[in-house]
């Protein structure tokens, strides 16, 4: 898994830059995301990781520099992009299966694919059973799994995460990051995971960058190449851990 | 609300609006009947009850049997208040996410907004006299108000979230309009529907105090003419209990419409 020099690069991004007036908020941010990696982007509270989810997800354009994918300019409306947001982001209007086959309708994916890649997801994330709720009648950590499903469903070019779980009680979150593994170790997406806890970009990363305090760029980079399933105890999974938290730390 | 009262206060709940009427009743008959109130003026609940019988089944003194007058002002109203829907939402949900519908339409609405809808009356009469054409221009313009701000503001009120997340997907504009900012809006032009109603009903009954020859707001009309008390108090009764059944209609149509909206 560690050997990256022999993957081909999916996403690459060169000298990122973004300028809110004169205010510099992404310094030049170059690097690149591996065909079928799961890459997670740790970095200090406020240093300006929503900008470049923003960015990266063409919310939002740069000031300097691009997103490419397969060496093509970034496109939502070329590329396969998803994005599963911290916040709720199921419409209360559509069931459970609704919500997920949405990002598929806007591809226009044919009824037949589309059914058959929805029966599909839905196994996976365990929610054929809720298919026709609403979401008013689920929990808030089945929402996100929706919302995650809804992501996949697509087959993303890249799949952009902004702390999914940053809401959710420990216990739900062990649960859905080993969910979220084994749903990217079957579909072999693309994921770029975005969070600011470190224990949780070593259990399910398998390379971490690390950012800097605004003006924000990459401080460093970690390889996670540890067996999965991972074991929080595991000394070796202690000491990059220790690694992450003493490049992240600012004070 | 009801799970934190008790049985006891349940009960008193069922029997005091009964109560609550029937003195009411009570003192109007009374002050009537003692002299306290001339009878040229108020009309006892009692009488109100005998003419509302009579007018069932007889024309005169005012031309047309009651249910005429009332199927002529639930005809009215709803001409006008339908078409104030089916102009008012559509461009209310426009304006409240296209910049152009927005640029081109807010500034009329709002010059002709704050005009009261009754001003209109003298040049609906002008322009189609004193039939239902006048009448349901009068209360479309009144109904449309309510329906243009709450889509607007439905449609504006929208999680940026949503909209978020089907840009990431690619979704385009009219997308994003049709499948996240129209469903997410419906509980807000709901909720005008019944505040249109409530306006329309309101608009309907002044233009036909000034101008009908059939209708509830006339036959109030004739009762102060006729120096019928009585009929008065039945026009207005009647308007009331009209207005009710329109509002339950609507709110069972909308039940019904938004099954799926549960939030």
């Amino acid at each position: 898994m560690s050997n990256n020099g022999k993957r081909e690069a999916k996403v690459t991004v060169n000298g990122l830059t973004k300028k809110f007036g004169e205010l510099l908020v992404l310094n030049d941010i170059s690097f690149k995301v591996y065909e079928g990696e799961l890459l997670c982007i740790v970095g200090p509270t406020g240093c300006g990781k929503t900008t470049f989810l923003n960015l990266l997800s063409r919310l939002i354009p740069p000031t300097k520099g691009n997103i490419l994918i397969d060496g093509k300019d970034a496109d939502p409306k070329k590329h396969n992009l998803s994005f599963v947001f911290q916040e709720p982001s199921c419409m209360p209007w559509r069931t459970v299966k609704e919500n997920i086959a949405y990002g598929m309708e806007i591809k226009k994916l044919p009824q037949a694919d589309l059914d058959q890649r929805l029966n599909k997801i839905m196994e996976l994330v365990g929610l054929t059973e809720s298919a026709n709720l609403y979401p008013n009648q689920i929990s808030s950590s089945m929402e996100q799994r929706v919302a995650i499903a809804r992501a996949f469903a697509v087959n993303p070019d890249l799949l952009l995460m902004d702390e999914p779980y940053g809401q959710l009680d420990v216990k739900l979150r062990y649960y859905l990051e080993d969910e979220l593994v084994r749903i990217w170790q079957e579909l072999k997406s693309t994921v770029l995971f975005v969070t600011h806890n470190i224990e949780e970009a070593v259990y399910v990363a398998e390379r971490i960058l690390i950012l800097t305090n605004k003006p924000t760029t990459v401080k460093s980079e970690v390889v996670v190449d540890l067996p999965r399933p991972r074991d929080f105890r595991d000394p070796k999974f202690v000491e990059i851990r220790k690694q992450v938290t003493e490049l992240i730390k600012w004070w | 609300m009801s799970d934190i009262q008790s049985a006891g206060s349940k009960r008193i709940l069922k029997i005091l609006p009964y109560l609550s009427l029937l003195s009411v009743l009570a003192i109007w008959e009374l002050v009537v009947d003692t002299g306290l109130v001339p009878n040229t003026l108020l009309a006892t609940p009692i009488q109100v009850i005998e003419l509302f019988i009579y007018k069932l089944s007889h024309a005169d003194p005012d031309g047309s049997v009651l249910l005429v007058h009332v199927l002529t002002s639930i005809g009215e109203a709803l001409t006008g208040y339908t078409l104030a829907l089916l102009i008012g939402i559509p461009l209310g949900l426009l304006m409240g996410w296209f910049v152009v519908a927005e640029g081109l339409a807010r500034p009329i609405f709002e010059m002709i907004r704050p005009i009261p809808p009754v001003a209109w009356i003298p040049l609906a009469i002008f322009w189609f006299g004193v039939g239902l054409t006048g009448k349901a221009f009068i209360i479309w313009a009144s109904g449309i108000v309510p329906c243009v701000i709450n889509s607007f503001v439905g449609v504006r009120m929208t999680n940026p979230v949503y909209i978020r997340m089907a840009r990431t997907y690619g979704a385009s504009d009219w997308e994003i309009f049709k499948n996240i900012c129209v469903p997410s809006a419906l509980p807000m032009v709901f909720g005008g529907l019944q505040v249109a109603l409530a306006a329309s009903w309101t608009a309907l009954v002044a233009a036909e105090l000034i101008a009908a020859d059939t209708g509830l707001g006339f036959l109030i009309t004739m009762g102060r003419r006729l120096l019928m008390p009585d009929m008065i108090v039945l026009g207005m009764l009647m308007v009331g209990l009209t207005g009710v059944f329109i509002g339950i209609v609507i709110d069972r149509v909308e039940k019904r419409l938004v099954a799926g909206v549960r939030r």
